[in-house]
């Protein structure tokens, strides 16, 4: 039981972490980034291709970072005069591509089958030091992204996201490179995303295309809206809950005595319930966000 | 030649009706609606489900739009609507927790194997050097009817002027006496009902699947958007130069590139394709080919 | 005195409403003008074309000399122009105090911020210290930590010219700051402008508050259907033909035209 625990725990820290990098770029500074899984996958690639290719988990982790921070200034550039929702769908558009290019390029990626295993110094520790050390990463993941978007968040250039998140005409009156501004937000969040995406491919030794797929996202902004959109804190909040859910679905599915797709329904099911009931009823989230006080 | 034709009409049928639909909702709601595709899932299954209790299939067709439309018009005012008051970007994460939901129902009721149509099998008929199923000439032939139908319906209607009003100016419309609510109603349903019928030939070929919405997200939003969102016979021509590029994508004969007489392009780029052109239109022209993208004011 | 912002020949319409159709104006150092005319006249296109909010037609908009109107607005603000909005907007998750030191000057990036070096934490407590004095000044003190959206209209117009003053702007344009605004904040609002004004900083406003102008104003600029109709002093208004006209149409004008 305790083994299962650790497990979700960490589970749920690499995620958390993700849901941070969307925090900054969704929560904080209002953009709509439907494509946001693919830092995730560039870090998780990154990570395997490193791996294989024998260098240090910190190479393959920074080599995640720059590549998705590319993609992140990319989108951040894409069409200055974009509407959020058009840019949403530009996001989830160059999201696909990517996704398409790894299922593709079996030479650097794997294609489908993907890249298994992905091995690390941890992942080669006897016994429970190597679960206990992934844990140890995942929750030092989450504590370092949330001081991380804190810190930022509290300071000049949370400021101007949040400026920018609102009122963009008035953010430009005071000066503001609303691209630059975008670029930090975008490049910030895709680093963090990255190095969650990196971890779990060093934790489940294994990367493949279906860790791209727009669902997965979707899973991602289920995590932010619940936690409550502009909360770092709820995001956290907010992954802990859905991994709890997609853990207690195994148990609930045994109790109905039903099969796998019962159980794929159950988990995607329970997820898009709980996301509207947050809409419909509760659209701050379970962590609202305040206006900020100004120490 | 006529084999390239055949095969982008195909395809233009597979997406015309699902982006007219959500072109449509897009003119009246202002957000983009990511349910909708999964609206087309629905309608495939429900259709199915009526020919495994002994329909045939155009009754599976019809009585699969009727539910769907219902189901549409449901979502429209309980969930979309309101959200909609906290702003569009909260109706569009809405949507998201809808597609969710109508994915579980599929998947918990009919599971994941996908279920083919108890159609029967009929000889592909020649046209010159081209082939094509019958089945896939109706199904070509219903689509470009029912956009037929539909522009006669948008101009010629009392209903159609109606919408165009109310797309242009709600509040306005409004004033002028116009039943907001009721042409609300009819939009979500048309909308509906052209989503599921798309489906529901869409499954004809390739059977009814769980990704069957999924897989139409991109191609469908990147038709509505290359003719303007809002525009919704844009959105027809839209799915159009999008079945064209993807059937040219791996139809034509690009060897030469390489000084090779025969190569084609890798398959599983065939989606890159529309989505670069999504792309390259966002980019250099974001409110669609023609600029008649309903504004949000 | 210095020209500091020159409009030659601007033109712009929206669709086929010509707003502007040939605009020539200029704004010297230390002037207050007064940009007036009726509705429709162009007046918020005008400001909107100097800050990069829309481009314009035909003609040109200099600041020093130098092009402005093909620049982003941001690059514009960053020569010394400042600018609030008729209708002004303000956010809900954020407090007034965090929307006013917004404003300040000094923008630092993602390093500053998180590093917190010495240099940006005394432009922090410098930001947050004139800021707070700002707000002090227009009455907003009260308020400083409540959203900023929950301000009644006069008072966002003037966290408006909060942000705005924080800038230290050269040129200070100003949309409409007394419509809409209860007669005591009005009256709070001309008392800003005119220590501006001693203080020697350059201002546009357009308004349509007569008192208004008369009391802050150094020049009028009146624009009639999308030309220039009057360039005068304030008292020089009232007898103006071309004025009256504008505002009244032909036929009241005309006995003025011909005691004139």
């Amino acid at each position: 039981m305790s083994e299962f625990l650790i497990h979700l725990a960490t589970l749920a820290g690499i995620y958390a972490l993700m849901s941070l990098g969307l925090s900054v770029q969704a929560g904080m500074s209002g953009l709509l980034n439907f494509g946001h899984i693919a830092f995730a996958g560039i870090g998780a690639y990154a990570a395997a291709i490193a791996a294989q290719a024998g260098w240090p988990a910190a190479a393959g982790i920074a080599a995640g970072m720059a590549g998705a921070a590319l993609l992140g200034l990319a989108m951040a550039r894409l069409g200055r005069q974009l509407g959020a929702d058009y840019w949403g769908i530009a996001t989830l558009a160059l999201a696909e591509i990517v996704r398409l290019a790894a299922t593709n390029e079996g030479w650097l990626t794997g294609g489908a089958q993907g890249i298994s295993p992905v091995d690390s110094a941890l992942a080669g520790l006897p016994g429970v030091w190597d679960s206990a050390g992934f844990l140890l990463c995942s929750a030092a993941g989450v504590a370092a992204g949330l001081c991380l978007a804190r810190r930022i968040g509290g300071g000049r250039l949370g400021r101007a996201l949040r400026l920018m998140r609102e009122e963009p005409q008035l953010a430009a009156c005071l000066g503001y490179d609303l691209t630059a501004l975008k670029t930090r937000a975008m490049v910030l969040g895709a680093c963090m995303t990255a190095c969650g995406g990196a971890l779990l491919a060093y934790y489940t030794r294994f990367v493949g295309p279906d860790y791209l797929t727009a669902a997965e996202t979707f899973l991602i902004w289920t995590m932010v809206v619940l936690g409550g959109l502009g909360s770092h804190a709820g995001a956290v909040l907010g992954a802990l809950l859905v991994q709890a859910i997609h853990a207690a679905v195994p148990f609930l599915r045994d109790a109905l005595g039903a099969g796998s797709d019962v159980a794929g329904a159950l988990r995607l099911g329970l997820v898009g319930l709980l996301l509207l009931a947050c809409l419909l009823w509760r659209p701050q989230g379970l962590l609202p966000e305040k206006p900020g006080r100004v120490r | 030649m006529l084999q390239f034709v055949l095969d982008t009409l195909l395809r233009t049928a597979d997406l015309a009706l699902v982006a007219l639909g959500l072109s449509m909702v897009y003119g009246l709601a202002r957000f983009p609606n990511v349910a909708h595709v999964q609206y087309a899932l629905v309608g495939a299954y429900a259709a199915y489900a009526v020919q495994a209790m002994g329909g045939n299939l155009a009754a599976g067709v019809l009585l699969s739009c009727l539910a769907t439309g219902a189901l549409a018009v449901l979502l429209g005012m309980a969930v979309f609507d309101r959200l909609l008051r906290a702003g569009p970007a909260y109706a569009m994460i809405g949507s998201l927790a809808v597609s969710m939901l109508l994915i579980a129902l599929v998947l918990g009721l009919a599971g994941s194997a996908p279920r083919s149509y108890p159609l029967a099998i009929a000889a592909p008929m020649a046209l010159g050097r081209a082939r094509i199923a019958p089945l896939q000439l109706a199904a070509i032939a219903a689509s470009a009817a029912i956009v037929g139908l539909y522009a006669l319906m948008l101009f010629r209607s009392r209903l159609g002027r109606a919408l165009r009003a109310i797309a242009s100016n709600r509040a306005l419309a409004s004033a002028c006496g116009l039943n907001v609510a009721a042409c609300t109603a009819a939009t979500h349903f048309l909308s509906g009902m052209l989503a599921a019928f798309g489906g529901a030939m869409l499954a004809m070929n390739t059977g009814a699947h769980v990704n069957l919405g999924n897989d139409l997200l991109l191609p469908v939003f990147a038709a509505a958007v290359l003719g303007g969102l809002g525009n919704p016979l844009g959105a027809v021509f839209g799915a159009l130069l999008i079945a064209a590029t993807e059937t040219a994508f791996t139809s034509v004969n690009v060897g030469w590139l390489w000084g090779e007489p025969v190569g084609f392009l890798p398959v599983g780029y065939i989606g890159a394709a529309s989505f670069a052109i999504l792309l390259l239109a966002l980019v250099l022209r974001p409110h669609g080919l023609f600029d008649r993208e309903v504004r949000r004011v | 005195m210095k020209i500091l912002l020159s409009m030659e020949g601007v033109a712009k319409s929206f669709g086929g409403n010509h707003v502007l159709q040939g605009v020539d104006a200029a704004v010297r150092e230390g002037e207050i003008v007064g940009l007036l005319g009726p509705n429709g006249s162009g007046k918020s296109t005008l400001l909107n074309l100097a800050t990069g909010f829309a481009r314009l037609d035909r003609g040109a908009i200099r600041m020093d000399g130098a092009r402005i109107d093909a620049l982003p607005t941001h690059r514009i603000i960053e020569r010394g122009i400042a600018r609030t909005f008729q209708l002004p907007s303000m956010p809900t998750r954020m407090s007034v105090l965090e929307v006013a030191m917004s404003a300040s000057l000094s923008h630092h990036g993602f390093w500053a911020t998180l590093l917190r070096p010495p240099a940006a934490r005394a432009a922090e407590a410098d930001a947050r210290r004139r800021a707070g004095a700002l707000l002090d000044e227009l009455l907003l003190a009260r308020v400083r930590d409540l959203p900023a959206s929950a301000l009644s209209g006069g008072q966002k117009k003037l966290l408006g010219i909060a942000c705005a003053l924080m800038r230290r702007p050269r040129l200070l344009m100003l949309d409409e700051p007394t419509a809409g605004v209860h007669p005591g904040l009005r009256g709070e609002i001309a008392a800003v402008l005119r220590r501006l004004r001693d203080e020697g900083m350059t201002l546009v406003v357009v308004e349509h508050d007569m008192a208004f102008v008369r009391e802050v104003c150094t020049r009028c600029v009146v624009l009639d259907r999308g030309r220039v109709a009057a360039d005068c002093r304030p008292d020089e208004l009232a007898g103006h033909p071309r004025v009256l006209e504008a505002y009244l149409g032909q036929s009241a004008a005309a006995p003025h035209r011909e005691a004139a």
